[in-house]
């Protein structure tokens, strides 16, 4: 079972979504949570057999399927995308268990599940087909919950999603298409595997192009400056549930893809493109925590929360340096754990209130003591308090590219300031003064479901903020390895200088052995 | 004066080309398939003429299997137009826009 | 050692989690004692610890690994030094202090439980920032003190004014915290590490500029905390929260985070006196500056924090001149008499059904024998009387300036003395003198619970004692960590005439201050109209200028950012982009119009195009291509 276990987490919901049809619609929920809840825990036993210390893939599966084109089923994983399957895992059983829609559940509980297929695959994929294969799909789960469950704006919200997010990945589709072609080219043989594309050095001008092609697909996804706008629609439209997934997980494959894709396969292109990105990326942080600050939406608030959020993940990975990078990816889980639980949160308000308007609100604090404290912890988790997962990724990413940028390190780093000035304003504009309207004053503190989803993730909030090793050191060794990777493919002076070389020892400083 | 392949390929062309504009310009659809026919025939024409001056008949070949397809091709189309022209008592062209976009 | 370090360390812990569980559950007096008791635990361990580092030892635990990536690695690391264990005498002395009399303070609040939970979750967070081995592990602290003042400030949450002002220091801190994190950073990438110890035996390694700028930015990061000008204005506002948090965050433990700082890093700070001096005038300035504007507020609360602001310069001046252990010792002595004032302010206030303005009491001090007796003997260690508690640090500072030959400095420590003076005793003037203008407004004022009283003892003998006791066996102590000068005036007519000097300053002051507002308070209209009235009680306009500059234009920005950049560029440009793509099929779907010929007519002219296309690109091709050969 060990050797097949990335398969049985890919296809193991999938199956169950299909044999899910055949279940009565009352037991839906319980059928869900019981899959969702094995795959977590198939998940889990995942992180328990990984050998942590081992830099490179793991639990590798070949099957061919193309063989003419070099195209395989090929899956494997590392410390970077191990965390993140678990994180996909635990939150569909997340969602599933606090879901609280009533309007066909069933469906939604399968599209849940088949969701889920699709965010391990992606994240398991070492082969670009595959890979893409899982990428677009993901797309399909995610339309058919903004357009089914969504608000009243659904059907232009899903379509902009697709449409957008769409067309990028075609763009990615050419330059993986090119890729093997060059591949071939330079070899004789047709290979999309991930692994054998790292051994190629590619020409600059290559990179570029294939860098920008690849950026396209990946910077709609994240969602990046000035491609962001399908995030706010997605988010305002979809039902918690989908704003929950999309936040948490799907968000992230951008991100990943960057350090899985751009990173290692483009060095001299990454560095080349290092600066305009980081503009790019503190364009995100400081505009999209200006435009939080302004709407009027608690929701709105929490999604463009997370491109500000995404900015400093997109700089933490242009660092270059372990450091950066490790931080950029621990970001990713912190992101997706407090942006997952902040959308649950204002999930909750919306079922009681069927409002996601601040000045409907005021006072809450003392109605609701209960969602105020776990709000307030996960606010204080988002705008990065020492502690919390999130500071931790925070702390890492602006540590990182300050070896990079000392100017632009400055700026980005308003992240600390303008997240606590859009967060507090709008947790104060909720949760504090008065309660002034009529039918806030009888609202109902969180109840046993809901409590269920949220614990657990204030737990793991403060749990890895504490304590962030367990995860922290498995993905340092795997961006080690993509590092030095970098380091050893790069050919300009200039990406020479800014990756750093790890094999070479004590070269940072002479005060190293005083730890 | 000796036949060359210019010369050949020169009517093919002509030919081509008043296929091409009675294709464009006629109405009527039993002209149109006299138009079609002309096509046909002037690339069978090239094909057979170059085919020649190469030594290589695959193009001759090919000439024979237009004509049997174009030949099959004016069967099928004659008999549609003869049922379109039962039901409307017309065959003119701008009467068929049931295709419309 | 280690299990005391760890005792004191998280008994605060302990009590704070416990009592969150009752967070939201009945007033029970039971967690007040709880949070009380287990702060006492906290109190004599690091008593214990003290007699431990007095005898030269010191204690350093490295508890987890927090961090590890790449170079860098930071543990939870924990030092008791000759530094962290006066801070931490202070912190748990006062806190404990103002955890006891909080019981009788917030006795009728509905949120008791909740402001245990908070007040020992902050003194956690303070023994972190003091306790920590390395500048993350401070940081922590800094930000978690930084949360529980949010938390307390904003404890009346449905007060608007309450949550503003949370939201507002919490804000301005972050400003400051930048700072600091990018001087931690600096550090990092230059040193590689961010323990204390390994920083600091290598910092004058490093290049000058380097060692200035990490100066810089770790100083803004305490100018911040330490509510220093141009970062001040969140200190006033601040006292919006309860008195006991006033008393324990705002005066006593919080504010000083930021001299503790300066103090810690004084190997950084050595290195680069221009810097030293420049902190030195900030904090000269800052002195005066938050003096003038007590002289004129009239808001009980207002004042003390202005006194507090003003006395957080004099430790300023003394840390950036390189006197580090008179810094600390008037931290430590101002973190007596002040909290106590703040504790006697709390008494008024109850006694006066939280009224502030000192203009609308009056000849308290029949009814309230004992808090006027404390808040008078804390005025007077405040003012720098000897042989109280003030005279001994702030004299000292003032001597340090001297001796330092910052006269300037001295002249406005001097000047900023008197005004201490002064505005504190029209402030216990205004209260206890006089006549009794609160009965006007139908107030019967009582005397606080005896218990509270009590509380309040050991502070009241802490303020008289600190400076006259604890001097020589203070200095014995601090000076094996931190540079050890005395700063004595050679010259004995000088230091005879200056001493009696500034005493006789001090007390005509409090003399003046006692006459103009002991017995009938006379308000001069013209005084108050005019210009440099106006000025000092609008705080020099500069929370008005804050608001216009840059709360509002912010506010403005991001509004225009959402309605006018994000919806009506970025978004239109992508809406646009899609709608000509539909609009071109709207328009040629005319094309496709069922009619066969002119169907046939659009089939000839794509020919046609692709027929040229390939023509030419075969011939372009062609053309480069043997050109290359």
């Amino acid at each position: 079972m060990q050797e097949h276990i990335l398969s049985i987490l890919i296809f193991f919901p999938a199956l169950a979504a299909m044999l899910g049809f055949v279940v009565h619609k009352d037991s839906a929920k319980a059928y869900g949570i019981t899959v969702a809840g094995i795959e977590f825990f198939l998940s889990l036993w995942l992180w328990h057999i990984y050998d942590p210390m081992t830099s490179g893939m793991q639990f590798m599966e070949m099957a061919p399927l193309v063989s003419a084109f070099g195209i395989n089923y090929m899956v494997g994983i590392d410390g970077i995308s191990l965390f993140i399957i678990i994180l996909s895992a635990f939150f569909t059983l997340i969602g599933i268990l606090s879901l609280t829609e009533t309007r066909r559940v069933k469906d939604l509980i399968l599209t849940l599940l088949f969701l889920e297929m699709t965010m391990i695959g992606v994240f398991s994929a070492l082969d670009a087909i595959v890979f893409y294969v899982f990428w677009e799909l993901s797309l399909v789960p995610m339309l058919y919950i903004i357009g089914a469950w969504g608000g009243p704006l659904r059907i232009y919200a899903s379509v902009k999603f697709f449409l957008y997010t769409f067309t990028g990945s075609l763009v990615m589709l050419v330059g993986m298409l090119f890729m093997a072609y060059f591949y071939y080219q330079a070899t004789g043989q047709w290979s999309f595997s991930l692994l054998e594309w790292y051994r190629l050095i590619l020409p600059v001008n290559y990179q570029m192009w294939l860098f920008a092609a690849f950026f396209l697909g990946f910077a709609i996804k994240v969602p990046m400056f000035p491609f962001h706008t399908w995030l706010p629609y997605a988010h305002g439209q979809a039902p918690t549930i989908g704003s929950v997934i999309l936040a948490a997980i799907l968000l992230k494959m951008g991100t990943y893809a960057f350090v899985r894709f751009s990173l290692p396969l483009f060095p001299d292109a990454t560095v080349a493109f290092m600066f305009p990105i980081a503009i790019l990326a503190i364009i995100m942080i400081i505009y999209g925590a200006m435009v939080a600050y302004a709407q009027e939406d608690i929701k709105q608030v929490v999604a463009y929360s997370s491109i500000s959020h995404m900015g400093v993940i997109i700089l933490g990975t242009f660092a270059l340096n372990v450091e950066g990078i490790s931080g950029s990816v621990f970001l990713m889980i912190a992101h997706g754990v407090v942006s997952g639980a902040l959308f649950l949160l204002v999930g909750v308000i919306y079922d009681r209130r069927h409002t996601k308007l601040m000045s409907e609100f005021g006072g809450l604090a003392s109605v609701m003591p209960r969602y105020a404290t776990i709000f307030g912890i996960m606010m204080m988790a988002s705008v990065g308090l020492p502690l919390t997962i999130n500071f931790v990724g925070e702390f890492l990413s602006l540590l990182g590219f300050y070896k990079q940028s000392h100017s632009y390190t400055l700026v980005a780093g308003t992240a600390i300031i303008v997240g606590a000035i859009y967060m507090l304003s709008a947790y104060k504009k909720a949760f504090f003064g008065p309660v002034t309207k009529e039918e806030n004053k009888h609202l109902k503190d969180l109840n046993k479901t809901e409590l269920y989803g949220l614990v657990p993730l204030v737990v793991i909030a403060i749990w890895l903020g504490v304590y962030p090793k367990p995860v922290l050191e498995p993905i340092n060794n795997s961006v080690e390895a993509i590092v030095q990777l970098m380091h050893d493919k790069a050919q300009t002076p200039e990406a020479q200088k800014r990756i750093p070389n790890l094999a070479k020892t004590g070269t940072m400083n002479s005060v190293q052995e005083a730890h | 004066m000796e036949l060359t392949l210019n010369h050949y390929l020169v009517l093919s062309a002509v030919l081509f080309a008043i296929g091409l504009i009675g294709v464009m310009r006629r109405k009527n659809l039993l002209m149109l398939f006299f138009a079609t026919e002309i096509l046909l025939n002037a690339v069978n024409v090239g094909m057979a003429a170059i085919s020649h001056y190469r030594g290589d008949y695959t193009g001759q070949m090919f000439a024979f299997f237009i004509i049997a397809i174009a030949a099959s091709e004016v069967a099928v189309g004659l008999g549609l137009l003869i049922v379109w022209y039962k039901r409307t008592g017309k065959i003119d062209l701008d009467q068929m826009t049931s295709m419309r976009g | 050692m280690e299990i005391y370090l760890y005792t004191a360390l998280f008994s605060p812990l302990v009590g704070s989690l416990i009592t969150a569980l009752f967070g939201a559950s009945r007033k029970t007096y039971f967690t007040g004692i709880l949070a009380s008791g287990l702060l006492f635990a906290s109190f004599v361990s690091s008593l214990i610890l003290l007699t431990y580092v007095m005898a030269g030892h010191t204690v350093h635990v490295e508890m987890m690994t927090w961090i590890a990536t790449g170079d860098l690695y930071i543990p939870f690391g924990f030092v008791v030094d000759q530094v962290s264990v006066t801070m931490m005498m202070v912190v748990t002395t006062v806190s404990t202090v103002v955890h006891i009399y909080s019981i009788g303070y917030m006795s009728h609040d509905k949120g008791f439980n909740r402001f245990f939970s908070y007040l020992s979750a902050f003194v956690f967070s303070m023994m972190v920032l003091v306790m920590s081995d390395n500048f993350l592990g401070l940081f922590i602290g800094w930000e978690g003190v930084g949360l529980c003042s949010w938390l307390l400030i904003g404890f009346w949450y449905h007060k608007e004014s309450a949550t503003w002002a949370a939201n507002e220091a919490f804000i301005m801190n972050r400003i400051a915290d930048l700072a600091m994190l990018i001087g931690i950073f600096m550090i990092y990438w230059n040193l590689g590490s961010l323990q204390y110890d390994v920083v600091f035996a290598h910092i004058s390694s490093l290049p000058m500029p380097i060692i200035t700028w990490i100066g810089i930015f770790l100083f803004i990061g305490a100018m911040g905390k330490s509510a220093q000008f141009p970062l001040h204005t969140w200190l006033a506002d601040a006292m919006e929260g309860p008195t006991p948090v006033s008393a324990l965050i705002h005066a006593a433990t919080m504010v000083t985070a930021g001299v503790y700082l300066v103090v810690r890093a004084n190997p950084i700070y050595s290195e680069i006196p221009d810097v030293g001096n420049a902190i030195a005038s900030l904090g000269a300035f800052v002195a005066m500056f938050a003096a003038t504007m007590a002289l004129v507020n009239r808001d009980m609360k207002r004042i003390i924090a202005y006194s507090t602001l003003s006395q957080l310069g004099y430790m300023f001046v003394a840390a950036g001149l390189g006197a580090y252990w008179v810094a600390l010792f008037h931290l430590m002595a101002h973190a007596f008499f002040k909290a106590l004032l703040f504790l006697g302010a709390g008494n008024v206030m109850h006694a006066m059904h939280d009224e502030l303005d000192p203009f609308k009491m009056g000849g308290l001090k029949t009814s309230m024998k004992w808090t006027w007796i404390l808040m008078t003997l804390a005025s007077v260690a405040l003012a720098g009387i000897y042989p109280l508690a003030g005279f001994f640090s702030k004299d000292l500072i003032l001597e340090v300036a001297f001796v330092e030959q910052h006269y300037i400095l001295y002249t406005v420590l001097l000047l900023t003395a008197g005004m201490t003076a002064f505005y504190s005793f029209r402030l216990v003037a205004l209260i206890f003198h006089g006549d009794k203008r609160h009965l006007e407004h139908g107030i019967h004022p009582h005397e606080a619970y005896t218990f509270m009283l009590y509380a309040m003892a050991p502070l009241a003998i802490l303020a008289v004692i600190a400076g006259m006791v604890f001097k020589t066996p203070y200095y014995q102590m601090v000076t094996q960590l931190l540079p050890a000068v005395q700063y004595h005036i050679h010259n004995h007519t000088t230091f005879w005439i200056m001493t009696i000097g500034t005493q006789l300053f001090v007390i005509l002051a409090i003399a003046y201050a006692y006459k103009k507002y002991a017995k009938a308070v006379k308000v001069d209209k013209k005084v108050e109209s005019g210009f440099f009235y106006q000025l000092l009680y609008n705080q020099y306009y500069i929370p008005k200028i804050y608001d216009e500059v840059f709360s509002k234009p912010y506010l403005q920005l991001s509004k225009l950012a959402w309605k006018q950049i994000d919806l009506r560029i970025v978004d239109a440009t992508v809406d646009g982009i899609a709608n000509i793509i539909y609009q071109t099929g709207e328009k040629t779907h005319t094309m496709q119009d069922g009619n066969l010929s002119s169907m046939l007519r659009w089939m000839v002219i794509g020919v046609v195009v692709l027929l040229v296309l390939a023509v030419a690109f075969t011939a372009g091709y062609n053309a480069v291509n043997l050109r290359a050969m």
